[in-house]
């Protein structure tokens, strides 16, 4: 870890009121033009067990105080010059449930972040608001809808009542048509639905079941993610207690490429290791992430990018509320280019397109000295976990599956 | 003024602590307000587990009928890992009080102390203790004593340490039953070492009984187990103050001070005779201390070499330490490939290795990792030679091997007549020997096996908790080392052996050990990306094999909300694993797979 530029946060108090964070003047100097903005907004009706995301269920009706201030942080922002020059053709409100929040509050929030923030017009933006299908009425799409989102992420998880039940998931089965239904007579046609395999207890024929429920309903974008046991969650302690019992590696690996086969029948293009979509749809803010690219965040937690500066805003509702700093950052460092360049391998390889091979190149000759990431890259060549099409090097499907077994090498 | 040397034995919380306490404070030794619990157990520990690891001796006065007795009390160990010790103490002693819990009956230790007092002719006084308690039946437990130990009931003394019943006819048995000391054999000093302690101040304290001649401040002594001499700086004996004398007769028990700075350097059970004059003969009975049970300790954090490297260093300052104060246990540097560097520790016993690793712990303020206990092993050659080993890894090679032979134990058990069917199972599996069984009183008890030492070291203890209720006791005793059809267990992961998993095993059952070893290997070791066959092998015979299947998925799915530093970091730390992971051919297999076979017993 010596080879990144790390600081640690001025402890909040009178000495930073009106002063500039570390961040603030690396922003105001920063050639980084912002493409994206990430909110996160952490409030959720229930917690579910596998979510390790910065949310919880508030009881102490802080919606209003946490637009408020949100719009302060949006505000700031724009005072600090962090988007000067720049304009954005992503929005991503994710949480959490940002479509918890109370309709004039939710309205208020995308005011905010349309007056605030250097949006493209319409036409070039993709603007994605997360939900839980259980939230979504014919009131909440239409305040959507009005207030410039064009794109909504639906957490389906599955259509299985005892999958649900195994994540203690909190919507009924139904509600996910419902939403897609207020969705669509709102106006907003660009939809993804995440699904999530590998859930205790489920089997091959559960999951087939899950995508077909899921393609039946036409979304444009799915996402299937393989159920992952974060530290310090129910899900997991349950797990280490053996009350409940992970699905076999390759049963778990049967249902992927059950997925992919499936999915690419179905006219969907797997454009990420957990992402498909039909031509064109492709989550536009997600390939900010994969391809390096700089965005903006706000909200409790909500992490970015600049041009190499990593930063996260401090990660708890109370504190940021609290915090005498317009925009709260509690961790941020800049890698140095060895670093940087294992982080674009990392990125850049989990997308279908690969990387380009005279960057590989270039980038080769300058960060990897002991030839470690040669050999990393060789090796996988030869196993036939990557394959090179024309000028792009990228992984194969079994490669795909053992990503994480190439890409620690390359970190 | 007539002595009287006696000790008490008891199973564990029968009560032996507070009836010693009670028994000063009745001859006045101990003030009312001075009276402290248990003040015989000096340290923490033994009175937190309820055993007496270190023996001392206290000497007060007492009168019957006008006559005046001087009662030597000698503190015994709880527990027959510390046989030796105990049997040199009861041989200081002409008699013994027996415990017993009146609302716990006989139990395993209350029969192996007897048997060892017996042994040792030893002048047994039977007392059922606790009958102030709601649930005691002392007439009960007293024809458990006559069944089991063949002392009449009607010589039990009742008694209740807690609120002193009983107690001066105990005082009054102890003087008048009990047997006078024997004459001299001999003019010149003979005495006997039951005991020494280490002293910060002072250094060892040696504590002795006269049988023979008398010893005087300043002379000049020698031990004649080890040959070396001393001058006598200081006599005293504990009343249970410390208390000066000049000079030390016939019979008489008290301490010594004499110049000794390391622990290792007196013998229990040696004889100390005076250099100007020496005794020709020593007292019977001393033999050299043996450590038959064996296991390593590490440190146990240690990421980043040069922790490692501090933590051992404090692992080694607290196992010399420790060494100061019992020198029963023996130690030497080792280093596994796994583990890094720790010590290899040989202790009389399984419950002294627990002690130890409790002391390391508590006193020395580090962590240890322990691995699962071992014997030791006799191996006889062919070309005549016998040689002692503690570590598979040890083991000559075969063909040269003319047999190997193994501790053996005789265990006594009681427990509760319908849990017998399981324990003779239990017993029969680990290779036992039936050598008898024993009506203690309705619904108990008593079963004598020979089983190899090896065989309870395994979580036997456990087993036997469980199928009694709780209800069951033990204890053992080693009797001899005897030739067994055994053998070095190799494991291999892919195709390689790793040392640091062999273990010697009996080949009736080293196939069912090796498959949960490696069931539990393979719960350790990471899928790769090559499928991996895990073997354990008797030489050139496979005995077990399980295979790790090929990895097929290794990926995160989640982008993390564009957290793209914990991402990195989650990789960061799956390479850093790998690097700490030891490499065996081209397999990496985590610290943990090791301590997953090495810690766990079964």
């Amino acid at each position: 870890m010596a080879d990144l530029e790390r600081y640690s946060l001025p402890l909040a108090g009178e000495s930073s009121i009106g002063s500039r964070t570390p961040l603030a003047e690396v922003a105001a100097g920063s050639t980084a033009r912002p493409e994206g903005a990430y909110i996160h907004v952490p409030f959720c009706r229930h917690k579910c067990h596998y979510c390790d995301f910065y949310s919880f269920v508030d009881t102490q009706d802080r919606q209003e105080a946490f637009v408020a201030r949100l719009e302060d942080e949006l505000e700031h922002a724009t005072d600090l010059g962090a988007t000067v020059g720049s304009r954005l053709v992503t929005v991503f409100i994710g949480g959490g449930t940002p479509t918890l929040l109370r309709p004039p509050l939710l309205a208020r929030m995308l005011a905010a972040v349309r007056r605030c923030l250097p949006l493209a017009p319409d036409a070039d933006l993709e603007w994605t608001v997360e939900a839980n299908p259980e939230t979504v009425d014919a009131e909440i799409a239409a305040v959507l809808a009005a207030g410039g989102v064009n794109r909504v992420s639906l957490g389906a998880q599955s259509f299985d009542p005892q999958s649900l039940r195994a994540l203690e998931r909190d919507h009924r089965i139904e509600s996910v048509a419902a939403a897609l239904g207020h969705l669509r007579e709102a106006g907003i046609t660009n939809l993804n639905l995440d699904l999530i395999f590998g859930i205790p207890g489920s089997t091959l024929e559960s999951w087939r079941g899950d995508l077909e429920a899921a393609l039946a309903l036409e979304p444009e974008h799915l996402s299937a993610y393989g159920l992952t046991y974060e530290p310090n969650t129910p899900l997991a302690t349950k797990e280490a207690r053996g009350e409940i019992e992970a699905v076999e590696e390759d049963l778990e690996a049967s249902m992927y490429e059950d997925a992919c086969n499936r999915l690419a029948a179905a006219g969907f293009e797997r454009y990420e290791i957990s992402n498909w979509a039909r031509p064109g749809r492709a989550c536009l803010h997600n390939l900010l992430y994969w391809r390096n690219r700089s965005w903006l965040a706000f909200g409790p937690s909500a992490s970015g990018h600049l041009d190499g500066l990593r930063f996260k805003v401090v990660p708890r509702l109370g504190e940021w509320l609290d915090s005498k700093d317009p925009w709260p950052l509690s961790e941020w460092e800049r890698l140095d280019e060895h670093g940087a360049f294992g982080e674009e391998l990392m990125l850049g390889l989990r997308l279908t397109e690969g990387v380009d091979t005279a960057w590989l190149e270039d980038r080769l000759a300058r960060c990897d000295a002991g030839g470690e990431r040669r050999r990393a890259l060789e090796s996988a060549l030869a196993d036939g976990r990557l394959e090179q099409i024309g000028t792009r090097l990228r992984l194969t499907q079994r490669g795909t599956l053992l990503a994480n077994t190439l890409l620690a090498d390359l970190v | 003024m007539k002595i009287r040397n006696f000790s008490i034995i008891a199973h564990i919380d029968h009560g032996k602590s507070t009836l010693a306490d009670r028994l000063l404070q009745a001859t006045k030794a101990v003030s009312d307000r001075e009276a402290r619990e248990q003040l015989l157990d000096s340290m923490d520990l033994e009175r937190e587990r309820g055993i007496t690891i270190k023996a001392s001796a206290v000497t007060v006065n007492h009168e019957v009928d006008g006559e005046r007795f001087q009662l030597n009390f000698i503190d015994t160990p709880g527990h027959v890992d510390f046989n030796y010790e105990v049997s040199r103490a009861l041989s200081a002693c002409e008699g013994a009080i027996l415990v017993v819990d009146s609302t716990q009956g006989v139990q395993a230790q209350t029969v192996a102390n007897a048997y060892l007092a017996i042994a040792n002719d030893v002048e047994l006084i039977p007392v059922v203790n606790k009958i102030d308690l709601p649930a005691a039946d002392p007439d009960k437990v007293a024809m458990e004593i006559e069944q089991v130990l063949g002392l009449p009931a009607e010589d039990c003394i009742y008694v209740s340490a807690k609120t002193g019943r009983g107690i001066p006819e105990l005082l009054e048995a102890i003087c008048t039953r009990l047997p006078d000391p024997r004459p001299a054999r001999t003019e010149h000093l003979r005495a006997l070492i039951f005991d020494s302690i280490y002293d910060d101040y002072r250094g060892v304290i040696v504590y002795f009984r006269v049988f023979d001649g008398s010893i005087k401040t300043g002379d000049r002594i020698r031990m004649m187990g080890t040959g070396r001499t001393y001058p006598a700086n200081e006599l005293g004996r504990y009343t249970p103050r410390q208390q000066k004398v000049n000079q030390l007769g016939l019979a008489e028990v008290g301490y010594m001070v004499a110049g000794i700075k390391n622990l290792g350097d007196v013998r229990v059970g040696d004889t100390i005779t005076l250099e100007s004059n020496p005794a020709r003969e020593p007292l019977p009975g001393y033999e050299e201390p043996r450590q038959m049970v064996f296991c390593d300790f590490y440190p146990s954090t240690g990421d980043g070499e040069g922790g490692r490297r501090a933590d051992f260093e404090s692992l080694r300052e607290a196992v010399e330490k420790l060494h100061l104060n019992d020198a029963s246990f023996t130690y030497q540097t080792q280093h596994s490939e796994a583990l890094g560097f720790g010590f290899r520790c040989g202790f009389l016993g399984l419950l002294h290795m627990d002690i130890v690793q409790e002391r390391l712990e508590r006193e020395g303020g580090v962590e240890v990792v322990q691995t699962a206990p071992t014997v030791s092993y006799l191996v006889d050659l062919h070309e005549g030679a016998t040689v002692e080993i503690h570590n598979p890894s040890e083991l000559p090679d075969p063909s040269t091997i003319l047999a190997i032979r193994e501790p053996i134990v005789k265990l006594e058990i009681i427990c509760p007549t319908d849990s017998i069917g399981d324990l003779m199972s239990l017993c029969d599996a680990r290779r036992g020997i039936f050598r008898g069984q024993k009506f203690v009183s309705d619904g108990r008890q008593m079963l004598e096996y020979e089983l190899p030492l090896a065989e309870i070291i395994y979580d036997f203890y456990d087993k036997l908790k469980s199928m009694t209720r709780g209800y069951g006791t033990m204890d053992y005793e080693i009797v001899e080392y005897r030739a067994a059809d055994l053998a070095k267990v190799s494991i291999l992961v892919n195709g390689n052996p790793v040392e640091a998993l062999s273990l010697i095993a009996h080949r009736s059952n080293a196939e069912l050990r090796s498959r949960a070893i490696l069931a539990r290997l393979k719960k350790q070791i990471d899928r790769h990306q090559f499928e991996i066959p895990l073997q354990a092998a008797i030489g050139t015979r496979v005995i077990a094999r399980e295979t790790i299947k090929a990895v097929r998925k290794n990926v995160t799915a989640k982008c993390y909300g564009g957290d793209v530093s914990r991402k990195r970091k989650l990789l960061e730390k799956q390479k850093e694993g790998k690097k700490r992971m030891k490499m065996v051919g081209s397999v990496n297999i985590p610290q943990e797979a090791f301590l997953a076979v090495l810690e766990q017993s079964e």
